[in-house]
């Protein structure tokens, strides 16, 4: 009989549980349940990814025992300065946990230091035994599902970290092949949006791949900086492609093939250079190297075009350059990664220098939430007489508060079901069926079957939470130990202790600000209109590097907050509002990001060029037109007006066309360098790409029904 | 008014203002799905904050007029 892969995962993890209860209890440990939280938290899909989150675990629990012996050591004779570093600290790891790396590590960090701290309490004795047997009791736990995993079913991640990577450069060829046909020939971007989409799951996966792989595929282990390298440059590559998709999708495209001859044998080549790249990942050796292709015009053909479309030429063909350049170094990391040759590319250009550190402020909010969280319960604990739990209180608010800080929006009440139904099956098995047994052969069959029920119950990843609580509630109300005692005292507080901190976290949610998912998106469109506002009129000042750094990032991340927040915008609660209208709203600010990104690019080539006097003012007006826009805009998100703004752009356009016909008369082409010439039309092409962009912003916002977004309601 | 006691269900005694709390969550809940379907809320301020009063003001009526916590 074949047992499926859903339930082979589930005897493994029930093993690997039931065996790091008997070990623990053999060897008469203290607190065996530490050793179940960790087998239930760490047990994933493949070895690698389970060994990851073990190794974060672990360096979590060590981070955090140190961290509780200093705040023990240093405030344990002053409850207001303990609880204030201690918030501090899990303040801190909230902040961290909500960046892109490390998540795990830094919750342990927080939560397993409110374990210790809270356990141990004042008596710096207890709390280096707590810590102590924290950190062994997690150890066994790694070890044991570590054995468990990698010698029962091994499912490492390699063939499917390969299979990630062909698919990913597939991917990435036919988009960018959509992209060229979409350029030369225009038509729908349905099909390029699609692979686009594609593109960006499969990169996720290969990055979540590549971490588990490290940890269980050796010749990736020893090649992972190659690695690392071509998952920024696959990345820099998807973001060159979505940025040029972006511009190409609407309007009626120039004649590409002719205004660029050699269009056809360079697209041709970066076609073939792809398929040798996915060809080399498959083994195969490429036919030939990747050499650089230079993309030539036709001067008398392009002298024909308005100066507008010779802004947009010169746009296009400098992301095409960029394509290739991209595409070269992609394929000498490949060839140097499949051993076909040692690679001979360029040294990697020095990286721009970034400020070290830009704060994320919807990161210092959840930072700011978790410490109110922290301070209700702990309030509650000081001055109401019997609060169930005590001090555990704060142990078991410490984690949950963590987990939701960053997501406000999401009720608490997700979690009703899932907690119910965890007590549920713990409160029967240690009212019902642990006091009957008396030997590890019952328990561990009865560890055994609750762990395998609920893993395999619980198998989806969407359906984590339920896994995660019903784990979590076996372990905590069971409390297994060598000298089991039963009091229904246990189940009942436990019981009471959850609407208790899921009343105090409805609390905290509207800290610091609503956490009504439409008054969310609201404030995060005002952010990213200040951004922009700022972004342009800050250009070229050194001054503001670190400013202008901040809201550059704000640019990027602000339109992926606001998709994620959509699903959780409740169309019945605002009538005249549909999820297609908002992810319109969505498409057209990451559009406008792109253009800003392409703005700043642009003006980078052009910081030394001095634009002809006569020139000056319409490009003034352009730029006053556009920050008045984004002004109003930053100050109230919904009052876009498309048509007024359009009128208005499409004046100081005409004007400014006739400008630059009249300087190119004049002989003013002379007087500007060929270089500084494709400069300007590439500045002039990123300034008519940001107002387009601004134009459908404020189209987007129109259809929508904004009165019932400001009314006040119950959440 | 109704004296204050316990409640026992299967043997399990439970105290009265528990009761009270569970009823006047309820109560609360109920009043908000009622107000919110009207669109009345429009008219509060800070909603969370009324959701709050009322859950305390259900408790103590039930408490104090029902229960006799």
């Amino acid at each position: 009989m074949a047992i499926s892969r859903k339930a082979k995962e589930a005897i493994k993890t029930a093993l690997a549980m039931t065996l790091g209860y008997g070990i623990s209890l053999w060897l008469g440990w203290d607190k065996p349940m530490w050793v179940g939280f960790t087998v239930a938290f760490v047990s994933l899909a493949t070895v690698g990814q389970s060994l990851n989150k073990a190794a974060l675990r672990m360096m979590g629990t060590l981070v955090a025992v140190v961290v509780a012996f200093v705040i023990i050591g240093l405030f344990a004779q002053d409850r207001w300065l303990f609880i204030l570093f201690f918030s501090l600290w899990i303040a801190l790891c909230t902040y961290m946990m909500e960046g892109a790396k490390n998540q795990y590590f830094w919750h342990v960090a927080g939560f397993a230091c409110g374990i210790i701290c809270m356990d141990g309490g004042a008596n710096s004795e207890n709390a280096f035994g707590i810590a102590m047997l924290r950190a062994q009791q997690t150890g066994l736990g790694i070890l044991v599902y570590g054995l468990v995993s990698a010698l029962l079913w091994p499912n490492d991640s390699g063939k499917a970290f390969a299979a990630s990577v062909s698919g990913l450069v597939s991917t990435q060829q036919q988009l960018y092949q959509a992209c060229l046909d979409l350029m030369l020939r225009g038509g729908d971007s349905k099909n390029a949006k699609a692979l686009q989409i594609q593109l960006i799951q499969q990169k996720t996966r290969f990055g979540q791949l590549l971490d588990a792989a490290e940890a269980d595929t050796l010749k990736v282990w020893e090649l992972r900086r190659q690695w690392r390298a071509l998952q920024s440059q696959v990345g820099a590559m998807a973001a060159s492609t979505a940025r040029w998709l972006d511009e190409i999708g609407g309007g009626t495209p120039l004649d590409y093939g002719h205004l660029l001859p050699g269009l056809k044998p360079f697209g041709n080549e970066i076609d073939l250079r792809l398929s040798m790249v996915a060809g080399m990942l498959k083994g195969q050796m490429p036919k030939q190297q990747a050499t650089a292709i230079k993309l030539s015009l036709d001067k008398d053909k392009v002298r024909a075009l308005t100066s507008f479309q010779k802004a947009e030429l010169a746009v296009r063909r400098s992301q095409l350059q960029q394509v290739d350049d991209l595409s070269r170094t992609l394929f000498a990391t490949v060839r140097d990664l499949q051993g076909f040759g040692r690679t001979s590319a360029r040294p990697p250009a020095p990286a721009a220098s970034k400020p070290s550190f830009i704060p994320d402020l919807d990161r210092l909010a959840s930072a700011v939430r978790v410490m109110a969280t922290l301070w209700l319960a702990f309030l509650a604990i000081v001055y109401v007489q019997g609060w169930p739990g005590g001090l555990g209180f704060l142990s078991m608010t410490t984690p949950i508060g963590m987990a939701l800080a960053g997501t406000p929006q999401v009720s608490v009440r997700i979690l009703l079901a899932p907690v119910a139904v965890g007590i549920s099956i713990a409160a029967v098995a240690y009212i019902f069926i642990m006091p009957q047994l008396s030997s590890f052969a019952g328990l561990g069959l009865l560890i055994f079957a609750i762990t395998f029920f609920v893993c395999y119950r619980y198998s989806e990843p969407k359906q984590g939470l339920g896994r995660a609580f019903g784990l979590a509630m076996f372990v905590a109300i069971a409390s297994i130990s060598n000298e089991q005692s039963y009091s229904f005292l246990v189940v009942a507080n436990t019981a009471l202790m959850f609407p208790l901190v899921f009343l105090i976290l409805a609390i905290t949610a509207h800290i610091p600000f609503s956490p009504r998912p439409e008054r969310i998106f609201l404030r995060l469109m005002g952010r990213f209109f200040r951004s922009c506002d700022y972004l342009l009129s800050s250009r070229n000042k050194e001054s503001t590097r670190w400013m202008a750094a901040f809201h550059a990032r704000e640019l990027a991340s602000l339109p992926q907050k606001m998709a994620g927040l959509i699903p959780q915008i409740n169309p019945k609660v605002l009538p005249g509002t549909s999820p297609a209208q908002l992810q319109a709203i969505v498409a057209s600010l990451q559009s406008l990001a792109d253009r800003m990104q392409g703005l700043a690019e642009a003006s980078r080539y052009t910081q030394s060029m001095r634009l002809p006097k006569e020139l000056r003012p319409g490009v003034s007006d352009w730029q006053i037109a556009v920050q008045k826009t984004l002004s109003n805009l930053s100050g109230d998100p919904t009052s876009g007006n498309k048509d007024a703004f359009q009128s208005r752009l499409s004046g100081i356009m005409a004007v400014l066309e006739r400008s630059i016909q009249l300087e190119l008369d004049k002989g003013g082409a002379g007087r500007i360098s060929a270089q500084d010439g494709e400069n300007f039309y590439r500045l002039l092409g990123a300034w008519r790409g940001v107002s387009e962009a601004l134009i459908t912003c404020a189209g987007s916002t129109t259809p929508v029904d904004w009165a019932p977004w400001r009314e006040e309601h119950f959440t | 008014m109704p004296t204050p006691h316990e409640f026992a269900i299967a043997g399990v005694y439970m105290p009265p203002m528990l009761v009270a709390g569970l009823f006047g969550v309820i109560a609360t809940a109920l009043s908000v799905r009622l107000i919110s379907h009207y669109r009345w809320s429009k008219y509060f301020a800070f909603p969370p904050a009324v959701f709050l009063a009322l859950m305390v003001i259900y408790t103590v009526f039930f408490g104090t007029f029902i229960i006799g916590a």
